[in-house]
C-alpha cells in the first residue's frame, strides 16, 4: 500500500469526510437543539434543528462522490427488514396484552401506549402504501 | 459466495483501497466481499470481472475450494 495521496485515497477519503460532515451534522443539530430548549430557547433550538436537517441535504445532495454504495443499500434493506419484523411482534403481542389487560382486568393501559401501537398501525400501513406503489409503478 | 478476489488483487498488487475506487464502491465493500460476507451485485460482479479481465464465472465460483477451479480446466 502507498502511503503518498493519490486519487483513489482522495476519493475514498472524500467520501468518508462528507459522510461524517452529513451525519455529525444532523447529530450536532440534535443535541444542540435539546441543550437550547432546555436553557430556555425554544425558538433558537428549533432553527438550530433545521439548519442541521438542511445540512444533511445539502452535503445529500451536493456531494460530488457518490456517499453510498450497493452494500450499504443491501444493509439499509436487511436493518430495515429486522425493524419491521421487530415492529411487527410489538404491535401484535402489545395490541393483544393491551385488548386482554383493558377487558379482563381493571387496568387502565396509559394513552401514550396506545399511541405507540397506533404509530405502529400507521408505520406498516405507511409500509404498505410503499410496497404497493412500488410494485405497481408504471 | 467463494471468490478469488483477494487473490487476483493482491497479484495485482493493488490495495483493497484501489480496487474499490476502480470499480466505484467502498473499501468496506470490497473486504466484506473478499471475507465472504457479502454477495456483490450482478452489476458489481461483472465489473469486477471485467476489471481483472476474466470471466465471472472465473472470479465468483460458488463451488471454488481453492483449486476447484484449475481443476476443472484440465
Amino acid at each position: 500500500m502507498t502511503s503518498t495521496e493519490s486519487p483513489t485515497t482522495d476519493r475514498l477519503s472524500s467520501r468518508r469526510r462528507y459522510r461524517r460532515l452529513m451525519f455529525g451534522s444532523i447529530a450536532a443539530a440534535v443535541v444542540s437543539a435539546l441543550a437550547l430548549r432546555n436553557l430556555g430557547y425554544p425558538l433558537l433550538s428549533e432553527g438550530v434543528y433545521w439548519v442541521g436537517i438542511l445540512a444533511f441535504l445539502a452535503v445529500w445532495w451536493g456531494s460530488p462522490v457518490s456517499l453510498f454504495d450497493e452494500r450499504d443499500r443491501a444493509l439499509e434493506r436487511r436493518a430495515s427488514q429486522l425493524t419491521l419484523t421487530v415492529a411487527a411482534v410489538v404491535l401484535v403481542l402489545g395490541a393483544s396484552a393491551a385488548r386482554l389487560l383493558t377487558e379482563a382486568t381493571s387496568y387502565a393501559v396509559p394513552t401514550v401506549v396506545w399511541g405507540a401501537l397506533y404509530g405502529y398501525v400507521g408505520l406498516f400501513a405507511a409500509f404498505a402504501v410503499a410496497y404497493l406503489w412500488v410494485r405497481y409503478r408504471p | 459466495m467463494n471468490n478469488d478476489l483477494r487473490d487476483r488483487r493482491d497479484r495485482a498488487d493493488m490495495s483493497q483501497a484501489d480496487l474499490a475506487a476502480a470499480v466505484g464502491v467502498s473499501r468496506q465493500t470490497i473486504n466484506a466481499i473478499e471475507r465472504d460476507r457479502y454477495d456483490p451485485s450482478l452489476e458489481l460482479a461483472f465489473e469486477l470481472a471485467d476489471y481483472f479481465d476474466c470471466r465471472v464465472e472465473d472470479l465468483f465460483d460458488p463451488d471454488l475450494d481453492g483449486n476447484g477451479a484449475d481443476d476443472r480446466a484440465e
